[in-house]
């Protein structure tokens, strides 16, 4: 049993796979930023990953939506393997819904027109429809009077908002957060984990990458901790806070927390 | 009450100043200070007296410009077929208003600056009067005088009227209703002497106005203009995006047609027309039509991509057949497989739900019905009959190869720069030769390169005219530096917007045109605004490679027409005015949009 | 993981995607399929113009290039052929890039000079300068430099004519219809001896200079190394004018250099060019390779790698099929020119040259016409002086944009900064402004010495025998036109590569370092 089945609780265990990675290695020239990671991620789990930074936590979900191409080991989302076939690749991508640290919302856009686009040019709705679920996720994310406003004119705290309800336009299986508050004025950071939360509650399958641990503790299902390009530790968020196993671990959560 | 009750200080106003307090601060303020006045006074001085003794110098026949202002304006245009240019020029004045009022482009103007330029203006004559040469004629003199004793009283009126703390910007409408009227004005009420060529013989009558055939015509542009442009306000608000979007289609073929089938008026044949262009046109576009509408279902990319590749193999076999005189074929059909293979290609990318099929569709329909209406036109022979063969030349051609220049190198340029940017290496090392080679060079020895050596390239039996070798050496030239341009563009986008099209599901194609390219480009507008100007002033070298370009026809028309034999001042002057004006009224406002699409980013 | 239904059965791990959706071989087969085509429409197109050119009957080739020219040139080194010295093809082409380079050269340094004057009276306090530099920057801008050329040219024509008809002319500014006409300071037979022996004096004083400098830095305190220095070098320059016969030794070394350059077989210059090609070629690959190397091992290679090695290897390959097989008249054309270029070098230092390195004298007429170049006085043509004034009036005035606008892309608090740190408004400028403006002005000045370059192309417009005028002179002569523009092609590309060299040194040398 490879670390990533450990402290699978019998719940988890029974769910269908949504992310598997096995042996997952990624050189960036002459940098390995992977060195073999084993992860599953299962249906409806929330997984949050933790390191310091430059540990590959990043560079990992990336390549989990082909941002970045692995090198070496297999990434099975959903099914469906990430290789060079251009149908999974495209399978993948409109069933992961991906959130940036850098919001990355298109600025030559109004909010509605962010959130219409994949839908109406990827999934091919009719645009009527297509701003009808715009508007139910902006209520959802609570800032339905912002749509017809350009993003540059929104907070922070709004724009990671709105590139949550762009991804959740998609209808996505999975969503991928990679470091959703860091770029976040601290007041604005609840509002954004508050949309985070109802998400996880909903029921959606999530890998967050955060130094948010409150949020860790209240939502994650389990937790990986990794560092330099390997995945040091998985647990739940009991086993974390109360009992890592590994120095490593110990010593990087004395620093956080 | 004890607390702070500071009362609310007023700012103090500020000193106004006076004509002495301004000019010991900006001219003599120090000792270097003064000296540079001194300097640059004598320099201003010396080179407005000699600028002035080349313009109204005693070997200098104005009357040379005046006489052949038409042959300058459109060349060897027949007089009787004039009706054809006013049409075109009222057309594009038309939309030039229509633009400028649906975009909302109100620079607008402080009543007190207008009224300090009025006075600078005014004293820059008086000066002009006391430089004149003695051979400057009376009439010209006494006009300086005039022009700046009225200046300078309006001007000094006006500022009394307005003080500082009530200016007031007048509205763009207004301005331009000023303008026109003053330009009317002078049109109709001075005696600028009516020159021109009536039946082969030059006629100079001095002391009249200018000939009714001038001045009522331009009096109804003028007017369209100033209308147009409230009337475009008024759209621009309540249909914004349909008018603005007429308008852009309107200005990427509207000139082609007033070219091709106003100015040039080829001379149907209808037989031929009814029997075989309106069949074919029909064909390729409601047949293509249909194929888009039904290819272009959710679902059926693959077989798109397949029919797309097949007919791709199908119009390239036609080239090749082409080149090799296998079977005749009308080239519109080649173009037109080819454009139907490249929609096929395009189809599973933007069309999917109905009315975004319907969209596709109709936008196909309609390129085809232009584009085969545009063929023909140009294929069939004019009806004009020209003394000497280009009927196109002068101002007219200067403008209009600068135009379509600019517009067909536009998405070569896009191409190249998005080859030069691209993950693919050897479209890379393509792209990159390309540039840098046609960057190495100087524009003169493409356009020989291409009016020389195109014809030596060809098929026997396939030829090109001068002009059009010209034109593809302006197009392949531009190209280079258009993506150049656009590269800088592109460059700015930042990784962030490619990764979240890519996370999204936007294909390479979607997320270039939908993503990258609107971002990319906006960023370019002040760069591409340059590249324009640099176009049109370089078109100055179609007089080298044979064109009757406004250079040309100032420096050896004119001087060779026996009544002005010699005469090569005055015509270089009046065109470098030309150019001058319209080259610095593109920048002036190129420059007033970059502030504008600063002003957006910030928002 | 039994009791897991759905994890093992759905997956299936190492199949191979059919080729049409596999990415990596999309990518290739599309890149491949328009490289094959757009060779196919050019080796298609060069076909037809061979076939178009021998039905014409002319020769496709090089081998024109010795044939006399039978034309006679409007100006430069040599105008006319002699039995002295023939003029060649070839020779009139060289004496056409001559012309170029002469005039871009000057039309450089001239250009520079005014647009960075306008450029700084642009932001003066001064009112007059301001206004008259904004006005000529938006005038002269605004207006095609052809335009400005052709009019100068009408402007220089319209002047008076000259009365004198031979021997020299009183007064120091001669302008006419001729030309204008100024004296000239010109380099004399002592020059190239004056030259080497003031570089060896200089590198002597080089180490002296270093010396003191250490002792400056080491006893700190105001030594005047600089003054010191200058003083010295003034000491050398009149040394060096007075000995220069010394260096006369130089003479024969170079004649023999020369000789020993010239009896190099072409075979042997082949191979040893074939050996630099290919070891270039594998150098890099090995330099590639090992930037790749990690401590790890190596680390994998993507298809972009693999291309740009074989790309490396395979331009190596065309190289040497160029050497061998394309075109084996380079080699020995590489062997002669060096031996003509230590030649010529040979007779600079040759005996029986004088000693002074430079000469003045003031123009002289001969026949009505202007005796040009040589040990006379300096006339530029009409033609001369209208491309010259055209070029340098327009590209000031784009330099003075760039140079306004590399003085204010200089952010405001640096020189705050500097105020606060106590510089005076000098120091500031030259230490902190100046600087980090050049670097903003860089890049743009060296397009603008490139475009200078390329409108001396212009010249054909008014006569001035450029390289493309005399280039078409020649094919309108022979009908060599494809060999001509590749002539045009190389020359214009070696003009740019080398500004744009010079610029990017210069600029790596400024270059602020960032992360």
């Amino acid at each position: 049993m490879s670390i990533a089945d450990q402290a699978l609780t019998d719940d988890l265990a029974a769910r269908r796979d949504m992310i598997v990675c096995r042996g997952v290695k990624k050189w960036f020239g002459d940098f390995q930023a992977l060195r073999g990671v084993d992860v599953t991620v299962k249906d409806r789990e929330v997984m949050v990953v933790l390191g310091p930074s430059g540990s590959g936590k990043s560079t990992l979900i990336r390549c989990i939506n082909r941002l970045e191409v692995h090198q070496e080991g297999d990434i099975v989302v959903d099914g469906v393997e990430l290789t060079n076939d251009t149908r999974n690749i495209e399978k993948i991508r409109s069933e992961v819904g991906m959130v940036f640290q850098q919001f990355n919302l298109f600025p030559h856009l109004t909010v509605l027109d962010n959130i219409t686009l994949a839908p109406i040019w990827v999934r091919k709705k009719a645009k009527a429809e297509a701003e009808r679920t715009a508007m139910e996720l902006l209520e959802r994310v609570g800032i339905p009077e912002q749509a017809a406003k350009f993003p540059g004119q929104l907070s922070g705290g709004q724009q990671q908002r709105v590139a949550i309800a762009r991804s959740l336009a998609m209808e996505p299986k999975i969503m991928l957060f990679d470091e959703p508050t860091s770029a976040l004025d601290p007041e604005m950071i609840a509002e954004v984990l508050d949309v985070m939360k109802d998400l996880a509650r909903g029921g959606m399958t999530m890998m967050v990458v955060t130094h948010e641990m409150g949020f860790a503790r209240e939502v994650a299902d389990r937790l990986v901790f990794m560092e330099s390009g390997d995945v040091v530790e998985v647990g739940t968020p009991e086993h974390f806070f109360t009992n890592p196993k590994e120095e490593r671990t110990k010593l990087f959560l004395s620093q956080i927390l | 009450m004890s607390e702070i009750t500071a009362p609310i200080e007023t700012r103090p106003e500020e000193p106004s100043h006076t004509a002495g307090r301004w000019i010991r601060d900006n001219l003599f303020s120090s000792v270097s200070n003064t000296i540079q006045t001194v300097v640059f006074s004598a320099i201003v001085l010396g080179l407005l007296r000699w600028i002035l003794g080349q313009v109204f110098s005693e070997d200098a026949d104005w009357s040379s410009v005046a006489t052949n202002l038409r042959l300058l304006m459109s060349y060897n245009y027949p007089t009787e077929q004039f009706v054809r240019i006013w049409v075109a020029a009222a057309a594009i004045f038309l939309m030039l208003g229509l633009s400028l009022g649906a975009w909302g482009i109100d620079p607008g103007f402080s009543v007190r600056r207008s009224a300090r330029t009025l006075i600078s203006t005014g004293v820059f004559a008086l000066v002009v009067r006391l430089l004149l040469p003695s051979s400057t004629p009376d009439a010209i003199a006494m006009a300086m005088i005039v022009i700046g004793v009225v200046a300078i009283v309006i001007g000094g009126v006006v500022m009394r009227a307005v003080p500082k703390s009530s200016d007031r910007r007048v509205s763009f409408t207004a301005a331009l209703g000023v303008m026109v009227g003053l330009v009317l004005a002078v049109v109709w009420l001075v005696p600028f002497g009516s020159y021109g060529v009536a039946e082969g013989e030059r006629y100079a009558v001095p002391g009249v106005t200018v000939a009714s055939s001038t001045k009522v015509p331009w009096t109804i542009v003028l007017l369209l203009v100033f209308f147009a442009q409230i009337l475009g306000r008024r759209l621009g608000v309540s249909v914004g995006s349909v008018i603005r979007r007429s308008i852009v289609a309107f200005w990427v073929i509207g000139p082609a047609f007033i070219i091709f089938l106003v100015l040039r008026d080829p001379s149907f044949d209808w037989a031929h027309v009814w029997s075989t262009d309106v069949p074919m046109a029909a064909a390729f576009a409601l047949g293509g039509g249909a194929l888009l509408y039904a290819l272009g279902r959710p679902g059926r990319d693959d077989l798109a991509r397949v029919v797309g590749a097949l007919l791709l193999a199908l119009a390239l076999f036609h080239w090749v057949a082409a080149f090799f005189g296998w079977y005749p074929m009308l080239q519109k059909a080649r173009i037109s497989f080819l454009l139907i293979a490249l929609a096929v290609l395009l189809v599973p990318t933007f069309a999917g739900e109905r009315s975004a099929r319907v969209r596709f569709a109709g936008a196909w329909v309609g390129f085809m019905v232009v584009l085969h209406w545009l063929i023909t036109g140009i294929n069939t022979p004019s009806t004009l009959e020209i003394s000497a063969p280009p009927f196109l030349g002068g101002l007219v051609l200067t403008v209009g190869i600068a135009y379509y220049v600019m517009l067909v190198s536009f998405p070569l340029g896009v191409l190249l720069s998005l080859a030069r940017t691209s993950k693919m290496p050897i479209f890379r090392v393509m792209s990159t030769t390309y540039i840098e080679v046609i960057r190495g060079v100087p524009l003169i020895t493409v356009l020989f390169f291409f009016s020389i050596m195109l014809p030596l390239f060809l098929p026997r039996g396939m030829g090109i005219s001068d002009l059009a070798a010209v034109f593809a050496g302006y197009t392949v030239f531009s190209a280079a530096y258009m993506a150049e341009n656009i590269r800088g563009g592109l460059q700015s986008v930042r990784r962030g917007q490619y990764e979240a099209a890519d996370a999204l599901g936007l294909t390479t194609v979607q997320r270039t045109t939908l993503i990258v390219l609107p971002q990319a480009l906006r960023v370019s507008i002040p760069n591409l605004v340059g590249q324009a100007i640099a176009t049109f002033k370089e078109t100055s070298l179609i007089a080298i490679v044979g064109g009757f370009d406004l250079l040309r026809i100032a420096n050896s028309t004119i001087p060779n027409q026996p009544d002005f034999l010699g005469q090569k001042r005055p015509g270089l002057l009046f065109i470098s005015l030309v150019y001058f004006v319209v080259a610095y009224t593109m920048s002036k406002s190129s420059q007033r949009l970059e502030a504008r699409l600063q002003a957006g980013q910030a928002r | 993981m039994t009791d897991n239904p759905n994890a093992a059965s759905v997956i299936q791990l190492g199949g191979r995607p059919p080729i049409w959706r596999n990415a990596a071989v999309l990518k290739w087969t599309v890149q491949f399929a328009v490289l094959i085509a757009v060779l196919g429409v050019f080796w298609f197109l060069i076909a037809e113009a061979r076939t178009n050119l021998s039905a014409k009957g002319i020769p496709v080739g090089y081998d024109w290039l010795d044939d006399p020219a039978n034309f006679q040139l409007a100006e430069g080194i040599q105008t006319v052929d002699s039995p002295e010295r023939r003029l060649t093809m070839s020779r009139a082409l060289w004496v056409g890039m001559v012309n170029t380079l002469r005039i871009a050269a000057l039309g450089i340094i001239f250009a520079t000079i005014i647009g960075v004057i306008v450029g700084i009276s642009r932001l003066s306090k001064n009112y007059v300068a301001r206004r008259f530099s904004s006005v000529y920057v938006e005038t002269l801008r605004n207006i095609p430099v052809l335009v400005q050329i052709i009019l100068w040219l009408a402007i220089l024509g319209s002047l008076g004519k000259l009365t004198a008809d031979t021997g020299p002319i009183p007064g120091w500014i001669i302008i006419s219809q001729k030309g204008i006409s100024l004296p000239r300071v010109f380099l004399a037979d002592g020059f190239y001896q004056f030259v080497s022996l003031l570089i060896v004096l200089s590198i002597g004083i080089r180490f002296i200079s270093r010396s003191w400098r250490r002792r400056q830095e080491r006893e700190g305190g105001d030594q005047r190394v600089g003054l010191k220095t200058f003083g010295l070098f003034v000491v050398a320059v009149v040394v060096s004018w007075i000995a220069n016969p010394v260096m006369g030794f130089l003479g024969p070394i170079f004649d023999a250099i020369s000789d020993g350059w010239g009896a190099i077989p072409q075979g042997l210059m082949q191979t040893l060019l074939s050996v630099v090609a290919i070891g270039a070629a594998v150098a890099w690959i090995k330099r590639f390779l090992n930037s790749r190397r990690t401590p790890a091992g190596m680390a994998k290679l993507i298809d972009d790698d693999w291309f740009r090695m074989v790309f490396a290897g395979v331009a190596s390959l065309i190289g040497v099929w160029v050497l061998w097989r394309g075109w084996p008249g380079l080699s020995s054309w590489m062997v002669n020119s060096g031996s003509d270029f230590w030649g010529v070098l040979g007779d600079k230092f040759g005996d029986g040259r004088g000693a002074m390195p430079f000469d003045a004298m003031r123009p002289t007429l001969s026949e009505g016409r202007f005796v040009n170049y040589g040990d006379t006085g300096l006339t530029l043509t009409v033609f001369y002086a209208a491309l010259f004034l055209g070029l340098v009036f327009y590209t000031s005035s784009f330099i003075a944009e760039i140079v306004r606008g590399g003085i204010l892309a200089v952010p405001a608090g640096q020189s705050e900064a500097a105020a606060a740190l106590g510089l005076n408004r000098s120091q500031a400028l030259r230490k902190v402004v100046l600087p980090q403006a050049f670097r903003v002005i860089m890049p743009p000045l060296g397009n603008q010495y490139l475009n200078i370059t390329k409108n001396t192309s212009l010249g054909i417009a008014v006569g001035f025998s450029e390289i493309v005028q005399v280039g078409q002179t020649v094919y309108n002569k022979n009908s060599q036109t494809l060999a001509v523009f590749s002539i045009y092609m190389i020359f214009y590309l070696a003009c740019s590569l080398t500004i744009s060299l010079v610029v990017n040194s210069v600029n790596r040398r400024l270059a602020i370092v960032e992360r």
